[in-house]
């Protein structure tokens, strides 16, 4: 029995996934002196994570339900500028960010809600579909609102809590470094994400229509409804991303997400989600999400050219897309 | 309460004005197998569908347990004890054998949250209903086909089952796990349950079941005792007319064989394996799963690269290394699973029929007229009688039987020398089976050199004018003429 449960677990990807994250860490403190391990450069990547984390967690659970979604760069997108116009517009320059917040996920809902009513009342293809909202959504920010850059006029409560930080830590070399609040939201994503997948009949619902959409109809879920909400709560966990996006980078730029997708969803592909739906952990997307944020940080450490970064995306997409194709295989076989 | 625990009376239902069901009329008893017999598109599925709650008949009543029942949702007939195990399974490849399992009565329970030890003793409970063990942490996905039904029946059995319904379970099955599945069917029989087994397979009605109930073209054509019918009447209310096993005789051999193959050998397939094919001659290749025979026949192919040995065709010898180079020699393959392997089913019939003579259909500048892709496909719709009305609709709609003639007619509408047919009537039902047999003896006494590969032995005996028996990578045994039967060819495997 102990036999087979370790042979279950060398099978997963997120295993390997880890193990590769760990070697790639030692070969990289070792080839840059010792440097990635210091404690300023573990906060500077921990918290380069937090955004593209956040945003993986979004893209994992719509691919556990076999989608694929295009658009929830551009849900954030509108969502935050859209939130932080509003709040400039209105002169709440002193105002805490929580009003923003609120407003983004709110519209991101309203945006999802598009999304989730298009996928699940015409049984269309996820990617086409979010292909043609994610254009229409920076079409509506861009032409029909005409949203502008934010940057010195952001309201005073953003620039805080954006500023606002749970820890500081020095180098040996001085170097300051200190830890964003918005790790949290992050790690409380990361949790709820898990805890919905895993401990709710509605994550167990995404991981059955994955598997099999015709087989979780007969066996009594209401598909349509669960794909409606599961839109519904990306839209919305989008727009709140998108504001911590904002209170970070201190500005609000309508275009400045624009094709992160790109990035995004190869890693969760790499975390071990499969592009034919149903498979995909909480772990393996964090790993994976770890493996790209450390090489391209680390890349200037060891003294590589930053432009090698596309390169290094390129064969991790490559890498993940094979590697699920072949599990997909096995597994049908 | 009648002996009878589901009774249908006079059901009709009909899509757009087109009656599918014409007065159906059958009883099910408890504790009794009662077998769905009938060709493909006769209606069987949709008489399933009624019973399960998914379609709602037109007219007709359908009593369960001396209750007359007038609609039912789908979740009103598991709640009343009506199961429905689909061909497909309905399982979920990517969850554990314990999630499949209890996946389902969470569901039903309206639950919200997952309980993993509920779920464990809810898959230990089903497991348990049949003395059936498994893995519970593995993935379905990796089971296998007999190994997914178990856990099929299982789940099935969670919602106290009184009626299963079975789709065509034994399609993907090898002989040993219909066996294994045959004995599950008696256990659950003998415990009151009754069973609704849908097949088109004579052998297998005969074998479990107790009632029999025969549709054709949305009517039922016999409903009684399985014992008061002969195969023959068997098959003859399935397809509406006589059939008689045409034995087939080769009438022009020729003196020189067209493909000689010596001592050939695959690592771990098979052996020192060598026999001659004649034109005009069907010859058969038998022997049980594993025994080499289909890797053999993957060899002629060039997908198979054997080590040792010679193939020589036509007096030359030959190595065949790609599908593509067995073309050249004139050697067309149809593989066991066409649905995968030999068909695209979402293009038109006339694209899948001229699929690899499109050279010979191109002008000059390689360039192809559909008139002459639709002219020539048609051709062979009238020569195989594929039903059909029209040759631009896509591969998908065809029945099984069809679908074969299509597979069959994309090989013979290049000049052929050798054609290897590997289980050519698996999953055909018994009428498509027949025209398809016919054709082969038509093709072999126009001077073609056909080998079937197969496993069904009264498919051999009947087809072939020589039969070889492959044993675990080895020719164990050769017969020809009279010497071919069913007795003679088992004596040989077992």
């Amino acid at each position: 029995m102990n036999n087979a449960m370790i042979k279950r677990t060398t099978k997963r990807t997120e295993y390997w996934i880890f193990l590769v994250l760990i070697i790639m860490c030692v070969a990289i403190q070792i080839a840059s002196g010792g440097q990635l391990l210091e404690s300023s450069t573990v906060v500077t990547i921990l918290r380069s994570m937090v955004v593209d984390g956040m945003f993986a967690m979004v893209c994992l659970i719509v691919m556990v339900s076999g989608g694929f979604d295009l658009s929830f760069p551009a849900v954030a997108a509108l969502a935050y500028s859209l939130s932080t116009t509003i709040c400039v517009n209105m002169g709440w320059s002193e105002t805490n960010a929580w009003a923003g917040f609120i407003m983004a996920i709110v519209i991101g809902a309203v945006l999802g809600m598009l999304n989730g009513w298009i996928i699940s009342n015409f049984k269309l293809n996820t990617m086409i579909v979010t292909l043609a909202t994610q254009t229409l959504f920076i079409g509506i920010s861009m032409g029909l609102l005409e949203l502008k850059e934010i940057t010195s006029k952001l309201p005073l409560g953003f620039r805080t809590f954006g500023e606002s930080y749970l820890f500081e830590v020095k180098s040996s070399a001085g170097l300051r470094s200190t830890m964003t609040t918005m790790f949290i939201p992050f790690v409380i994503i990361c949790i709820i994400t898990s805890l919905v997948l895993n401990r709710t009949m509605f994550g167990r619902a995404l991981y059955a229509i994955g598997g099999n959409e015709t087989s979780a109809e007969r066996a009594g879920y209401n598909v349509k409804r669960v794909k409606f909400w599961l839109y519904v709560a990306v839209g919305a966990t989008c727009g709140f991303i998108g504001m911590v996006r904002v209170c970070m980078a201190r500005q609000s730029i309508p275009k400045a997400l624009v094709g992160q997708e790109m990035t995004i969803i190869p890693a969760v592909i790499l975390g071990g989600a499969s592009i034919f739906g149903g498979e995909g952990t909480v772990f393996g997307t964090i790993c994976a999400v770890g493996i790209i944020t450390v090489v391209s940080n680390s890349m200037l450490l060891i003294g590589i050219d930053s432009y090698w970064q596309d390169f290094f995306n390129g064969i991790v997409i490559l890498v993940g897309v094979t590697v699920s194709a072949i599990q997909a295989k096995r597994r049908n076989k | 309460m009648s002996e009878y625990l589901l009774e249908m009376t006079e059901i009709c239902k009909s899509f757009a004005g087109v009656p599918a069901l014409e007065h159906v009329n059958f009883k099910v008893r408890s504790g009794k197998v009662m077998c769905l017999a009938g060709e493909n598109g006769c209606g069987k599925s949709t008489l399933v569908k009624i019973i399960s709650g998914v379609y709602s008949k037109d007219e007709g009543e359908v009593v369960f347990e001396g209750k007359p029942i007038a609609k039912i949702t789908p979740a009103e007939a598991t709640k009343l004890g009506i199961q429905v195990i689909y061909q497909d399974l309905s399982i979920f490849p990517n969850l554990t054998v314990m999630e499949n399992l209890a996946i389902n009565s969470e569901i039903t329970a309206g639950k919200k949250l997952v309980n993993r030890r509920q779920w464990e003793a809810t898959a230990k409970e089903a497991l348990s209903k049949i003395g059936y063990h498994i893995d519970l942490h593995a993935k379905m996905g990796e089971l296998s086909v007999a190994d997914k039904q178990l856990v099929a029946i299982c789940r099935a059995l969670l919602f106290d089952a009184k009626l299963i319904i079975m789709d065509e379970p034994t399609t993907a099955l090898t002989k040993k796990e219909v066996d294994a599945l045959f004995k599950t069917v008696c256990q659950l029989r003998d415990s009151g349950i009754a069973i609704m087994f849908i097949s088109h397979k004579t052998e297998e009605i005969f074998e479990i079941s107790d009632d029999v109930c025969i549709m054709r073209n949305g009517k039922n054509v016999y409903a009684g005792p399985t014992s008061e019918l002969t195969p023959k009447d068997f098959t003859y209310y399935m397809t509406g007319r006589e059939l008689t096993d045409d034995h087939f005789v080769a009438k022009n051999i020729s003196k020189e064989p067209v493909l000689k193959v010596e001592h050939l050998s695959l690592k771990n397939k098979f052996e020192d394996v060598s026999f001659e094919l004649r034109k005009g001659e069907i010859l058969g290749i038998t022997g049980l799963l594993g025994s080499g025979r289909t890797e053999l026949a993957l060899s002629l192919f060039g997908l198979e690269r054997p080590k040792k040995g010679t193939i020589t065709l036509n007096g030359k010898q030959v190595k065949i290394t790609s599908p593509i180079m067995a073309q050249k020699l004139k050697i067309g393959y149809v593989p066991e699973d066409r649905l995968t392997e030999g068909l695209c089913l979402q293009q038109s019939i006339a694209d899948n029929i001229t699929l690899s003579s499109l050279k010979r259909l191109s002008n000059s500048f390689g360039l192809l007229k559909h008139q002459d892709i639709i002219d020539d496909a048609s051709i062979w719709k009238e020569k195989f009688s594929i039903a059909t009305n029209d040759v631009n609709k896509f591969a998908s709609t065809l029945s099984g039987g069809n679908q074969q003639k299509i597979v069959l007619s994309k090989w013979l509408s290049n000049d052929l020398d050798v054609l290897i047919l590997n289980g050519p009537t698996v999953g055909v039902d018994v009428g498509a089976k027949q025209d398809i047999h016919a054709l082969v003896h038509q093709l072999a006494n126009d001077g073609l050199a056909v080998i079937i590969i197969s496993d069904d032995l009264s498919e051999v005996v009947i087809n072939c004018s020589r039969v070889v028996v492959m044993k675990e990578g080895k020719i164990v045994g050769e017969m020809t003429g009279d010497k071919i039967s069913e007795d003679n060819i088992l004596e040989i495997i077992r």
